[in-house]
């Protein structure tokens, strides 16, 4: 099996511009495409929270699909789970709306959609290849690569700043 | 040579029982697992079973194997089957009246049962129940269909879930409270009256500051009861729900030690070696107020269920024990948290209370501001899992004080 990708911030390069925000909820409303969707019912919800950090400063916090998943431990119904890919996913059908994963997830990033009494969160987009919200980041602070390929260009970039830093 | 096999028995099979083989058979592939369970059904998810009175899910809908996060790990399940005493000399288990099985290593997790004024049992009849466990709940669903209303005893959350589906059936429902509010438990009466609308607006009828103090019968079995303000209420079935007590019955002769629970060291482990306690029968620590505790929450359950099975299993694992009162729900149309220390009247707790007509919040700091100890959070729950963490976490917050107080805490914070 390959390696699942997943879906990592870079924090310095965040803009604030909040495209991620707006290409997760068109990719999560009914009809994809942004005219309608500006006026369906239930609008639809963005899983990707473009945040303050300090005056400068803005990063978009979405769910971590943890290893050790507290929310999937303490589901008591038994609605979430872990696929292959590592994506921690709610069963709608299965959710009752006890809201206990809200109030267990340390990120503060499961939503409640109240019309349907159910909760949702980032299920990184099945039915694309990249992600909306990675797809609409003008700046690559959102990027979609496996841990390994991840870490490896960080250190590589990282190498080059310190080189190009020590050279001039 | 042959690897002997360690033998693992585990009397109970629900939420403690189950995350324990799952932790076991991740650290052992080749022990063998028995489960005890003296319910006849299969393990299930015990906090849905409202939903069978309601009607809106069925039973195979509540299965727990291969949900979340149980997967089938390789277990035998003995259904029907009831531990009546352990023998921790010879290590074994006796079920029924003679059959013993013998243990390596044992957990306990056999849960607690509903407990039942002294008063109330001396006058049980048909179409008195409590619910607890699957076969209830079908008992309950079964008397509704002739129940126009039903009489509740006892104000807590269970008491308002199993109210809901039975209003959800069409039924009219009557709730009485001894003390002047609805969950007592879980907040402070001015901290509920948000939640008390809500369920007006639902249309339970709600008696407080009443007990009561005769069940009527016929020969159907319950047709009322009267109040211990002398007033009738006509209702045809009774459901106490004034909480719950261990199941430690069967450990009477045995050397396991007992305080209304189990008790447990910070291990998982009982006071006799290879005896391990898990879930709504073990006696914890409060991990924010230092008190004893019985914990009677299924997220603990499975948590604590966790680590024992990997402490059984020789991967040392540490409990760090749980907040007493960690509750999320949503009642009627209103959803609500209550996190840690929330009883503040009287004690020297930093509170600030913040109230709109539809939301609450009440946020509980240590006495020196340093520290957020407890939060009740009642219409906008929203990023309740921060506050969680820092409850539980016990952080200095002094720097992020001013956003938990207006609302603007987000992860960003945590960072900073
Ligand atoms: C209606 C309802 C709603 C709830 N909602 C919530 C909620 O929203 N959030 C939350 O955190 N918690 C909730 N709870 C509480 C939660 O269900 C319990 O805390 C949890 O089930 C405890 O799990 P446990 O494994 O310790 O034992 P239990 O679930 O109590 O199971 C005990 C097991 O032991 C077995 N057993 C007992 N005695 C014997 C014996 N002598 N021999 C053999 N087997 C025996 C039983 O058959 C059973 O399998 C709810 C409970 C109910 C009833």
């Amino acid at each position: 099996m390959t390696t699942p990708k997943e879906i990592f911030v870079k924090i310095d390069k965040c803009m604030g511009c909040h495209s991620c925000e707006l290409a997760c909820a068109l990719e999560h409303s009914k009809s994809k495409l942004l005219y309608n969707a500006i006026s369906e019912h239930p609008e639809p919800k963005k899983r990707i929270y473009v945040e303050w950090m300090s005056q400068d400063s803005r990063m978009p916090v979405l769910c971590r699909h943890c290893e050790d998943a507290p929310c999937m431990h303490a589901c008591i119904s038994g609605a979430i789970s872990r696929t292959e890919e590592g994506v921690v996913l709610t069963d709608k059908d299965k959710c009752i709306g006890c809201w206990t994963c809200v109030m267990v997830c340390p990120y503060g990033v499961i939503g409640r959609h109240m019309e349907e009494r159910k909760a949702y969160r980032c299920d990184r987009c099945p039915d694309r290849d990249v992600p909306a919200c990675v797809s609409a980041c003008p700046t690559h602070a959102l990027i979609y690569e496996t841990v390994e390929n991840f870490s490896s260009n960080t250190r590589k970039a990282a190498s080059k700043e310190l080189a190009a830093g020590h050279g001039g | 040579m042959t690897v002997e096999q360690t033998r693992y028995v585990i009397i109970g099979a629900s939420a403690a029982c189950m995350s324990a083989a799952t932790a076991i058979r991740e650290s052992d592939s080749c022990g063998d697992i028995t489960v005890l369970s003296m319910e006849q059904e299969m393990p299930y998810f015990r906090p849905m079973i409202p939903f069978l009175i309601s009607g809106k899910k069925s039973e195979p809908e509540m299965s727990l194997i291969g949900n979340g996060p149980f997967k089938e790990p390789k277990i035998q399940i003995r259904t029907g089957t009831r531990v009546t005493s352990v023998d921790t000399d010879n290590k074994t288990v006796t079920v029924g009246n003679s059959d013993s099985i013998s243990y390596d290593r044992l957990l306990i997790a056999s849960g607690s049962n509903p407990f039942i004024p002294a008063e109330i049992k001396k006058m049980s009849a048909e179409g008195v129940y409590s619910l607890r466990t699957l076969g209830d709940a079908k008992k309950i669903a079964a008397r509704s269909s002739k129940t126009r209303r039903a009489i509740m005893l006892g104000g807590g959350l269970l008491n308002l879930k199993t109210a809901f589906a039975l209003l959800e059936r069409g039924l009219k429902v009557s709730l009485v409270v001894y003390s002047g509010q609805v969950l007592s438990q879980l907040m402070e009466p001015d901290d509920a009256k948000l939640i008390h609308k809500a369920l007006d607006r639902a249309g339970l009828e709600i008696i407080t500051g009443c007990d009561i103090k005769k069940i009527l019968t016929d020969k159907d079995g319950v047709k009322g009861v009267v109040l211990s303000n002398e007033k009738k209420v006509e209702g045809e079935m009774l459901l106490i729900g004034k909480g719950v007590s261990p199941n430690v019955g069967f450990l009477d002769k045995s050397n396991v030690s007992i305080d209304r629970g189990i008790v447990t060291d910070e291990y998982t482990a009982a006071n006799i070696k290879d005896v391990y306690a898990a879930g709504d029968v073990a006696l914890t620590i409060d991990s924010l107020t230092g008190k004893k505790n019985i914990s009677g929450l299924w997220t603990n359950a499975v948590e604590m269920g966790r680590c024992a099975g990997f402490n059984m299993a020789g991967k040392q694992t540490r409990y760090c024990g749980v907040a007493g009162i960690l509750n999320a729900t949503q009642v009627a149309d209103i959803s609500f948290v209550s996190m840690g220390i929330v009883h503040t009247k009287g004690a020297g707790y930093e509170t600030h209370i913040a109230e709109t007509q539809k939301a609450f919040r009440k946020l509980v700091f240590s006495s020196d501001g340093k520290r957020l100890v407890g939060a009740v959070f009642i219409g906008d729950i929203e990023r309740a899992g921060l506050y969680r963490y820092l409850i539980l976490e016990k952080r200095n917050i002094e720097k992020i004080k001013k956003q938990i107080i207006n609302h603007q805490l987000h992860y960003g914070h945590f960072l900073q």
